[in-house]
């Protein structure tokens, strides 16, 4: 008797361990998941996006992306060079696998607003990402401090 | 009270689990940022300051914790985190803050105006001192500090600039022991700069 009410707690722990797993991700396997994103409040006349996109059943592309608080967005990837000096270039597009990530983070790719309002930390921003295949999807970004864009610290 | 063993040996792992985490908390005498095999003299230029001054940095910092970095401001993804991150270690250490001097040179000059490198500065302490000169000023005191000198990518408004990643600092004997490259966390600065605070010169 004992081994069958263990057996069931297992599997309804097992279950819900898949349930919030499911959630986690979303669930939704027709779009890429984006989370975790946030913009670093201003300090000059541009901010970096970052986030984290998780793929799903077919490769995509991630072509463009548009804010209503800034001119324009551009894809930019920073850099390091052998000599320990970071350069930052401009890309077309990021993918993103099927089932694989996208880590947009500092110090590597970012989205650049560019002429972007003044925001402070705490502010929420709409950015829409337009995917190639997935299509349009808006997400909110929080505005952080600098410092707290690099996740833990 | 625990009479099950492995209640007893999970809550013995949580308590080793916390301990540790509470030892990486605190300062442990040495550095964590990428230290040199030879520490380095602090080296010598003179550019101009954000009130249009003269600012002789060998001089200006002599005997104070000196964080040294060069950057310029339509980059928004590495420069702001470092000072962002140098700024929240003042927060929290006064003390730090009032000793220490932190030194922003923007190798962007035909950009960066001094009034823009102030305001810039002042989105993370006023304190934080801004420096920038002409092309020329700025390659002599990129090569006294020994960093390689800034480049600049592509045309018309439309350029990039590369510069050194990391952050320069001294202790208040002089002499820098460290550099603290893109990705240095923010415990690893509340450690060095209370590390570097503490190594006065005699």
């Amino acid at each position: 008797m004992r081994i069958t009410v263990s057996r069931n707690a297992r599997a309804l722990l097992a279950s819900l361990l898949v349930l919030s797993l499911v959630a986690a991700c979303g669930g939704n396997e027709s779009q890429p998941n984006v989370a975790q994103v946030r913009v670093g409040a201003p300090t000059g006349p541009n901010a970096a996006v970052y986030f984290m996109a998780r793929g799903y059943d077919e490769d995509d592309v991630l072509v463009s992306a548009s804010t209503d608080v800034a001119g324009s967005v551009e894809f930019h990837e920073t850099t390091t060079n052998d000599d320990g000096t970071m350069t930052m270039q401009p890309l077309p597009s990021f993918s993103l696998p099927a089932g694989g990530e996208l880590i947009l983070e500092p110090g590597g790719r970012h989205l650049m607003l560019i002429g972007v309002d003044d925001l402070e930390v705490g502010d929420t921003i709409d950015v829409t990402l337009t995917w190639q295949n997935a299509g349009d999807m808006t997400v909110e970004a929080v505005v952080v401090d600098p410092a707290d864009t690099m996740g833990d610290g | 009270m625990f009479a099950n063993k492995t209640t007893r040996l999970l809550l013995l792992l949580v308590a080793v689990v916390v301990l540790a985490a509470c030892r990486s908390g605190t300062s442990t005498g040495e550095l964590q940022g990428t230290v040199l095999d030879v520490p380095q003299e602090k080296g010598s230029f003179v550019l101009t300051d954000t009130e249009g001054a003269p600012y002789d940095f060998a001089s200006e910092t002599e005997d104070s914790l000196t964080l040294l970095y060069f950057g310029y401001l339509e980059c928004p993804d590495i420069c702001p985190v470092h000072l962002a991150q140098i700024a929240e270690v003042f927060d929290q250490h006064s003390d730090l803050a009032r000793e220490a001097k932190v030194v922003f040179v923007s190798v962007d000059p035909d950009r960066d105006t001094l009034e823009e490198i102030r305001e810039f500065l002042d989105n993370f302490d006023s304190r934080f001192v801004g420096l920038t000169g002409t092309h020329e000023e700025l390659a002599a005191a990129q090569e006294a500090v020994g960093v390689p000198p800034a480049r600049i990518f592509g045309e018309g408004d439309e350029y990039t600039v590369d510069h050194a990643g990391w952050v320069i600092a001294y202790a208040p004997d002089g002499l820098s022991y460290s550099i603290y490259p893109f990705g240095t966390r923010q415990t690893q600065w509340t450690n060095d700069l209370q590390v570097l605070a503490a190594l006065e010169s005699e």
